[in-house]
């Protein structure tokens, strides 16, 4: 199409992207440009920087609140088996490069401290964040304690790192404070022994000296993760 | 939450997805949902519309959170993005009702400049391209509102603004190259 650089003088093909992330395309000639979207891969690279130039606009769209039955919809219209798995994930690797001293360091600890573990299976979760891994808890279901290493966690001066227990239930059960310098074993109180177990989630948030008074996280959550069976 | 904090909060659940962690979609969904809902809404104007659709959106992001690069994008950059193609989807599929209201860019001085919440969003980054937006005419500005706040395309904005199609393909072309050359500076 030579007319197309006399309109805009960009490449015919760096127009139909910004057309697809606009939108002002019709149903025809969108669907024909997702489907190359799909298998050409450059193409799809120029469809991502022009939705990158304008999703800052979507800041002038107010928040709305779905109705809470939504996200029952959403669960149980899930397949079982998503992607190809974390063992596949290439992300998940280069990260854990990235992170393997201090993780190797604190999954060292957490080792030694395994070994002083009661009979129980014990259930371990790297605590992760933002690209980091920042803590690795063992949980010692005979004693009712979970070990906390710090891996890669730096503190701020003005805040504390605080543990969360979340349950399937979704509501965080606080556990104590965490220190940047040194493993800390905190005592799990016996209501919440019972939700120490696989699939539950360790949460860290970053709270005022002496924790949340509120019951619940009040600054951010930097780190999760997910007790599994050693 | 600040918004350094929920993006990398964000990221690292959508990077637990491929490993089947329905948690993680869930802490997204927690994180995410209200702004998506409201991107659905604007584009479609129905809620039973929009609900189907955030939910076509949060199984799609279940399927597909491995294509999320995160050195790449920003996570709500790439949800925002799912969220308004799966509406334009649906507005070409069913041609559902959409804003087709006359469009004066001359009578258009109060162009809404105010991010609505700076948690998911860089306010940095909406002023700088709404800096860019500035720099456009306001026949152009007003058309490419149409096209992202309302799912338009170039024959409906042809129709709200009055001018025969050729012309608004010229100005949207225009106003794009503009736009990438200014956020290039």
């Amino acid at each position: 199409m030579s007319d197309t650089l006399d309109h805009s003088g960009l490449p015919d093909d760096e127009l139909l992207a910004a057309e697809l992330a606009l939108g002002v395309l019709e149903a025809a000639e969108r669907t024909a440009a997702e489907r190359r979207a799909a298998r050409d891969h450059g193409f799809a690279q120029l469809v991502d920087e022009w939705e990158q130039r304008l999703a800052p606009w979507a800041a002038e769209i107010a928040e709305v609140a779905p109705p809470p039955q939504l996200w029952d919809r959403i669960s149980g219209d899930l397949p079982e088996a998503s992607g190809p798995g974390l063992w596949h994930n290439l992300t998940f690797w280069r990260g854990l490069s990235f992170a393997a001293g201090a993780l190797a360091a604190a999954c060292l600890a957490a080792l030694i401290y395994v070994g002083t573990l009661t009979q129980q299976q014990p259930l371990v979760a790297t605590i992760e964040g933002g690209g980091h891994r920042h803590f690795v808890a063992t949980v010692d279901s005979g004693r009712g304690t979970v070990a906390i290493v710090p891996a890669g966690f730096s503190s701020d001066a003005t805040r504390v790192p605080e543990l969360w227990l979340i349950p399937p239930d979704g509501r965080p059960r606080a556990l104590g404070l965490l220190r940047a310098d040194q493993t800390v074993v905190l005592t799990l109180p016996p209501d919440l022994a019972a939700f120490a177990k696989s699939n539950a989630v360790l949460a860290v948030s970053l709270e005022p000296p002496g924790g949340s008074t509120t019951g619940l996280p009040t600054g951010p959550v930097i780190a999760t993760g997910k007790l599994t069976s050693l | 939450m600040d918004l350094d904090s929920n993006r990398s909060l964000i990221a690292a659940a959508l990077g637990r997805i491929p490993a089947g962690d329905r948690a993680a979609l869930q802490t997204v969904y927690r994180l995410t949902s209200a702004k998506l809902f409201g991107v659905c809404l604007r584009i479609l104007g129905e809620r039973a519309e929009a609900e189907d659709v955030l939910q076509e959106v949060y199984v799609t992001v279940w399927r597909k959170a491995a294509d999320f690069d995160a050195s790449r994008a920003s996570p709500m950059t790439w949800l925002i993005a799912l969220a308004r193609n799966r509406s334009i989807d649906r507005l070409r599929a069913s041609r559902v009702s959409r804003n087709v209201d006359p469009i004066d860019s001359a009578a258009e001085v109060a162009d809404m400049a105010t991010p609505a919440d700076s948690a998911l969003v860089s306010v940095q980054e909406h002023a700088r391209l709404h800096g860019c937006l500035d720099g456009l005419a306001s026949h152009e500005r007003a058309a490419l509102r149409g096209a992202f706040f309302d799912g338009n395309t170039y024959e409906d904005l042809a129709k709200r603004m009055n001018v025969p199609l050729g012309t608004m393909k010229s100005w949207i072309r225009r106003a794009m190259i503009k736009l990438k050359a200014c956020l290039e500076q």
